[in-house]
Parts: C-alpha cells; structure tokens; sequence
C-alpha cells in the first residue's frame, strides 16, 4: 500500500499565529512533515492547544499558511475546496434545510442534475443509518445523528481527503462508542483517506492505521504508532482483549501523558 | 393565502362581538361631543358628516383616486427599497470585515427620520413625485438592510466555512447560506421598512403636495373641511390595519417561526 | 522609537480592547470617505454646491445662525435670538416634556387595562387603531384644534409616545403569569402590592422596549409635525431654511437631528433596555 503516491502531502508546515496584543506570535505548529495513503486513517492526538485544529483547519483552506507546503493528490493547497471534506466538531449542518438537502448540498453546489444527486444521497443516508429521516430539519435530530448527517454530506462530495476536528467530542459516551464503530465501518465500506483529530487516545487506538502524536505547543510530530489491526476485527467487544491494541493505546497514551505534563508546566 | 383566511375567521369569531359594541360606544360618544361643541363641523364634525363626505368623495371620483396614488406610491417604494435593501445587506455582510466597517454607517442612515431628509430632495427635485418617492426610498431602504446585515453578522462562521469547504462560491454562500440564515431579521426588517414607507407616503404627500390620502388630509384642513380631515386619518388608520395585521405580522410571524425554529 | 510606539499601540489595544478598537477604527472608514467625497464634491463641482453644499458652509452656519446670540452664557439662558439653540432647545424640550407626561400616563393605563382582561378586549382594538393612524396623519387635526405653533407639534409627539406606552404596557402586564398576582393576593397582599409588586417588574422590560419605541417614533413624529405644523424646532428649521434654498442650514439641521436621536439612543435608551431586560427579563420571562 504504501508504495503508492501519497494522497496528502505536508512538508515542513510551520504557523505562527500574530497575537492579540504584543505583536508577538504565537507559535502553533513546527516542521509538520505527514504523508497521507490512499485509504488510510490516520489519527492525530496531542495536549490541548498544540495545534491539532490549527493544523486541520490549514489543510481544509480556512487559514492562510506562509511556511510550508500541504497538498493533496499534487495539488498545492489555497483556500477550501470540495477535495477536501471537512467534518467540524459542532455540527455545521444548514439548520435550514432538511437532512436529505443538507447532505446533497455539496453536489448542489457543483450543479450535479437532481436524479443523480438524489440516487447518490440516498445512497449515503442508508450509509450512515439516517434512513427514514431524509426530510427532517437538523433541530428535530438527536445529536449523534447531526454528526451522521455531517459525515454523509461531507461523503456524498466524494473528496480526496476527509478531515475530522473532534467530531464525536460533543455526544454522549454511549453515542459515541456506536459513532466509532459506524465510522470504522464506512471507512472499510468507502475506503476513504481520512485524517481524523481526537482527544481521546482510545477513539485514536480503536480507528486508526497510524496514530500521530503530536507535543506540546508548539506542535511537533513527536511519535507515530502504527497499528496493525484489521479493519474487520476493530470493534468495542473485541477491542478490549486486542494485545495490539492494549499496546498501542498505552504506548500513545504514555506519550500523550508526558506532554501533557510539560504543558502544564509550562 | 390559507393565513389570511384563518385570521379573518378568527376576527370573525372572537374578536367581532366585542369590535361591534366597541364601534358602536365610540360613535355614540364622538357624536354626544360633537353635538355639544361649538361649530362641530370646524372642530369635530359627527360621524354622519364624515360618512356623507365620504359619499360625496366617493361620487366625485376622488377617495378612489386619492386612495390608489397613496397605494401605488407605498408599493412602488417599498417593494424598490426592498428589492435593492434586502441584496445590499447580504452583499456587506459577504465579508466579516466589509460588515464591521459598514455597520455603524447603516445604523446612523437608519436612524436619520427619513422625513429629515425631506428638505433636502425637497431642494433637489422640487415638489415633485420623485422628491416623494425619495423620501419613501430612504425611509424603506435603510431599516431593511441594516436589519440584514445585523441578521448576516450574527450566522455562526462555521456554517459558512462548511459552505466554503464543499467549494461554493460567494454566490453560493449568500444564496445557500446568508439569504436563509438572515430570513427572520429580512421579515422583521421588512415589516419595519414598510410601517416607516407607509409615514412616509403620508409625510410626503402632505409636505410635498403630491395628491394623495396625505394631501386629502392637509388640504381638507386648508379648505376648512374637517370632515375629510377625519374620514382621511380613518381611511389612513384603517388601510395600516389591515396591512399590518392580517398581511405583514402573520408573514413575519410565519417566517420567524419556520426559520428561526428551525436554527435553534 | 519604533519599540515606543509599539508600547503605546499594545497600551491603548489593552485599554480599550481589541476588537473595539477594531470596530471603531473600521467603523470610521466609511464615514471618513462619506465626508472625503463630500469634501471633493466641493472641490471638483460634481454636484453644484445649491445641492451639496460645501462642509465648510455648514460649519460656518453655526455661527451664522447663532450670530446675535450674546455668547455661552446666552446659550444656557435659552436667548432666542440664537436660531441653533432655540430651535435645538424647543425641540429637546419637547420631547423631555412629551416623555414626562406621555410616558407615565402610558404606562399607567398600559397597565390598568392589562389587569382587567375585559377592559383589555376592548381597549387592544382601540391602541391599534390608535397606533395605525401613526402620528403624522394627526397633524392635520391637530393644526384645527390648536393651531400652527408648539402645542400642535406637543400633541403630536405625546399621542405618538401615549398609544405605544400603553399598547407595549399593556401587552406586558398581560404577559405576566396569573400564579404570581394569586400569590401576593394569598399572602395577604393589597391590589397596590400586585401593581408594585407583579404587574410593574414583570412587565418592565416590556415597558422599557415600548419606551425606546415611542422615543423613536415619537422623535420623527415631532420632526415631521414641527415641519408641517410648528413654529420652532429642528424640523421647522429645516423645512424654512429649504424652502429659502439655504442648503447648508438643512444639512446642519439633519445633522442634528440624527445625532440627538442616535446619541440618546445609544447612550440612554439602548443600555436602559439591555440593564431592564438583564435584571428583569429572564427572572420574569412570560410565560
Ligand atoms: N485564531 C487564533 N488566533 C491566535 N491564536 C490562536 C488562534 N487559534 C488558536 N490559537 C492558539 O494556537 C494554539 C493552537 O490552537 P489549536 O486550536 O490548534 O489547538 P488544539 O490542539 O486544536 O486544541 P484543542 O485540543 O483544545 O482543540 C493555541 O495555543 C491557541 O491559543
Ligand atoms: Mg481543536
């Protein structure tokens, strides 16, 4: 697999953001170098505040980057664009349209006729569980289904790369636990490259290929730990008893632990 | 269509009874003053002298005509200030910056009386309709896109960023995204700037002299004819009635339930 | 030096706050341009200075207008022969006179006819008629009851600010739950403690929404009154000073005008309401 040409490059991403009062800066993220696979999930971890949503919203357009490159499928990154889906954290779902809309917006947006779009839509609701629900409004959907309906809009684009800011981070425990075992599935089913940012080190063990760990600000890529479970064999029920699995979590958690100790302090 | 029948049903049931006895007690009382008062028919003439010079208006041609210029007038004007108010604000709050800096700017124009500007397009275009019809412009124009832009500035940036990320265009965005986004801010904005158009026409025709519901009050006034005075100020109350609850609040409500429900 | 003005910028951004630095600075742009063009206008005759006159003409109409005037002391004393004073002072004075009376007598009927359910059936049709007819289409009325001159224009205003007071009153006490007036009642409580106690606060930021209201309709409505119906004021300012084409007076006088209203609006009434609303508004939420 990995002898293929990479989907999403970073090389040597550097970001400062200029502070609020002194004119000094705030230095976020440091030397990022990641190759992204085709196919693979690769998640990112690390304290709060070493960049980790700073470095997402670089590779989603958002935010202007001046040291560095970042590209996908060859293509230099400026600004947002439709190989790129974005899975926000707080659901960013139009509460105005209903769900079905909302998850065809994107191939809206690129004039794609109306019977393919539908056919397609369809296609992803029954993909993320939201059947039946096509034409409910955001405000009658429990809060996991809003990330579903996120996750099936930002599928239905049918981008190079799926980027993820802690989108589970905001459901309850059960829901989430039932999120990550649906993600995991989707991922298997449309072998998406996705980059996926996490808090939690179990979330990060349990859906990634390769786990990257990143330091305390400003963000550096301090340990990448790869874990070799198949996808079939990743669910909450197996996972538990998973050596390879116990191993990596500790191993990344232990890393994460030292980090955070030295941002504290800081 | 089905809103404006229901409402009339409501007014119907609940509202008629007490409306009857109501208008009955205020004729009965208007009367008993003006019997009492000296020369009534300079200071208050009674309802049966407003209602037969409403007669006499009506078989002279010139309530319906008076009453259809006032009409078109507000029509013209609003839907004008609306058409161009509505764009103008989405437009602004496109970019975060662009509405920062003309926020303040739209309040100061929305806060000028639109009526303080009659001197001056007073003095442009003279006494004419065009001085009338500016007046009505600023009058609608103003409130309606501050009201959108107040509305655009306050949709989270993360339903834009999504937006930006599917690769919409700015036309998309304010299509998709900040058209609907500010859909209560437009109804209440709009349902303002057509009270304030509707002062306006009136203002206007008094002071510019244009013919019209406003110039049938100030000149009944002139002549002396009081009567028209008061059936002109009922024709007036009665028309913004009917506009505001039974048209503009019912599609304002409507539109604020539906949209802004539909955010929380 | 550079480090010294760096200093003095992250002071001040400190002091006032960064975004409201932000927004002020950028908030000025459009004005500032607004009064280039304007100021080019007057260079380059675009526009003939009869329609656009030149900033400094209107400048110098203060003082032109104020020019018998016997200096500040004068000014406090309300001398009539300064025109800026008088016409700024008559109108203001007005308007405090129309909020005396006009506002507490709202608010009391507003609130008698919001306990009787009854009297409130019949008195709501009576404040939207009222309202309806907005204040300007009185003008005419008003000038055959009392004449051109400053009693017309008063009427005006207090009819504008009396019908919305009460309607605003009204709708607020209406508002508040039964439970809170049974309440009082059954601790013992007098009619007057309802009043004081239930009805005022729970219809006060009712009250202080329908103020700011009035106070807005009400000063355009004075505005447009003084103009067809006054013999002072700002809109009888202007509204003369037009029909004599001296364009710079009319420029002055609208420019008065929008800074007398936007300055109480924004620094009495606006924080009046957002204060009411806080202490009040979600204690007393309407059920
Ligand atoms: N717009 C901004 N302007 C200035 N500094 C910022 C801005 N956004 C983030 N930062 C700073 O950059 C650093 C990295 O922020 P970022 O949001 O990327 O962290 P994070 O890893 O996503 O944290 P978390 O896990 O809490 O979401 C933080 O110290 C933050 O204070
Ligand atoms: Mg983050």
């Amino acid at each position: 697999m990995n002898s293929m040409t990479p989907k999403l490059v970073v090389e040597g991403l550097t970001h400062y953001y200029p502070d609020e009062y002194t004119g000094e800066s705030v230095h976020a993220l440091e030397d990022i170098n990641l190759e992204l696979y085709e196919g693979e999930l690769v998640s990112v971890v690390g304290p709060s505040g070493c960049g980790k949503s700073t470095l997402l919203n670089i590779l989603a357009g958002l935010l202007p980057y001046k040291i560095g490159t970042a590209s996908v499928d060859g293509n230099v990154i400026h600004g947002p664009g439709p190989d790129r889906g974005v899975v926000f954290q707080e659901h960013a779902i139009l509460p105005w349209r209903t769900v079905a809309k909302n998850i065809g917006h994107g191939l809206e947006i690129r004039k794609v006729p109306q019977a393919e779009r539908e056919k397609r839509v369809q296609e992803f609701i029954d993909l993320v569980g939201l059947t039946g629900f096509e034409d409910k409004f955001p405000h009658e959907l429990s809060g996991g289904m809003k990330q579903r309906c996120q996750v099936a809009r930002t599928l239905c684009s049918d981008p190079v790369v799926m980027l993820m800011d802690e989108p589970f981070a905001a459901v309850d425990a059960q829901t989430r636990i039932t999120l990550q075992e649906e993600l995991n599935r989707i991922a298997m089913a449309t072998h998406k490259t996705i980059l996926f940012i996490t808090h939690s080190v179990e979330e990060a063990a349990f859906l990634a290929d390769r786990c990257l760990v990143f330091s305390a600000r400003p963000g550096r890529l301090k340990e990448i730990v790869e874990i070799g479970i198949p996808r079939e064999q990743r669910n909450w029920t197996n996972m538990n008893d998973n050596a390879i699995f116990i191993a990596a979590r500790d191993r990344i958690l232990a890393s994460v632990r030292e980090e955070v100790s030295i941002a504290v302090e800081e | 269509m089905d809103r404006l029948w229901w409402h009339f049903q409501q007014l119907l049931k609940i509202d008629a009874m007490n409306l009857v006895i109501l208008v009955i007690v205020v004729l009965i009382g208007w009367t008993i003053i003006s019997e009492t008062i000296p020369n009534p028919a300079r200071y208050l003439p009674s309802p049966l002298a407003v209602s037969l010079s409403s007669v006499d208006m009506l078989v002279k041609g010139l309530l319906p005509s008076y009453y259809s210029d006032t009409l078109v007038r507000l029509i013209i004007g609003s839907s004008i200030g609306l058409a161009a108010g509505i764009p103008f604000g989405l437009l602004l709050g496109l970019n975060k910056t662009v509405a920062d800096m003309f926020h303040p700017m739209m309040n100061f124009f929305q806060s000028v009386s639109g009526i303080a500007i009659f001197p001056i397009v007073v003095i442009w275009w003279g006494n004419s309709d065009t001085t009338v019809l500016a007046v009505i412009l600023y009058t609608s124009f103003f409130p309606i896109a501050f009201n959108v832009l107040s509305g655009v500035r306050e949709i989270p940036i993360r339903y834009v960023n999504a937006a930006r990320t599917m690769g919409a265009s700015k036309y998309q965005i304010m299509k998709d995204v900040l058209f609907p986004g500010a859909m209560p801010h437009i109804a209440t904005g709009s349902r303002l700037s057509i009270g304030f158009a509707w002062r306006a026409v009136i203002a206007g025709e008094m002071l510019a002299g244009r013919q019209g519901l406003g110039w049938m009050i100030f000149t009944g006034q002139d002549a002396d004819r009081t009567a028209e005075v008061i059936l002109g100020m009922v024709m007036i109350g009665l028309t913004w009635i009917i506009l505001d609850h039974y048209l503009l609040r019912p599609i304002e409500a409507d539109t604020i339930e539906r949209w802004g429900l539909v955010q929380r | 030096m550079t480090t010294a003005v760096g200093n003095l910028s992250i002071a001040i951004q400190r002091r006032f706050g960064r975004q409201r630095l932000r927004k002020i600075i950028l908030g000025s742009i459009p004005f500032a341009v607004m009064i280039t063009i304007w100021h080019a206008n007057t260079v380059f005759e675009w526009l003939p200075p009869v329609f656009i006159p030149p900033i400094g003409d209107v400048w110098e109409a203060i003082f032109f207008l104020q020019e018998d005037c016997a200096g500040f002391v004068a000014l406090v004393m309300l001398d009539n022969s300064c025109l800026i004073t008088t016409h700024v002072f008559s109108s203001i004075g007005r308007v405090i006179l129309a909020a005396i009376v006009g506002l507490p007598l709202g608010i009391a009927f507003g609130i008698l006819c919001g306990m009787s359910r009854t009297l409130s059936k019949f008195l709501e049709p009576v404040g939207v008629f009222a309202n309806s007819i907005s204040g300007i289409a009185w003008i005419p009325l008003a000038i055959v009851w009392f004449g051109v001159g400053w009693v017309t224009t008063l009427f005006i205003m207090l009819n504008t600010i009396f019908w919305l007071m009460f309607f605003n009153s009204m709708l607020g006490v209406r508002s508040v739950a039964k439970v809170y007036e049974e309440s009082v009642l059954t601790m013992g409580g007098s009619r007057w403690d309802v009043i004081k106690q239930v009805y005022l606060p729970g219809a006060m930021p009712s009250i202080i929404t329908g103020m700011r209201m009035s106070m807005g309709f009400g000063w355009r409505a004075l505005i447009a009154a003084e103009m067809i119906g006054g013999d002072s004021g700002l809109g009888f300012m202007i509204f003369t000073s037009a029909a004599e084409f001296k364009i710079e007076e009319v420029f002055l006088g609208v420019i008065f005008i929008s800074i007398i209203f936007m300055a109480t609006d924004k620094y009495l009434l606006a924080p009046l309401e957002k204060w009411t609303v806080e202490r009040w508004g979600l204690v007393w939420r309407p059920t």
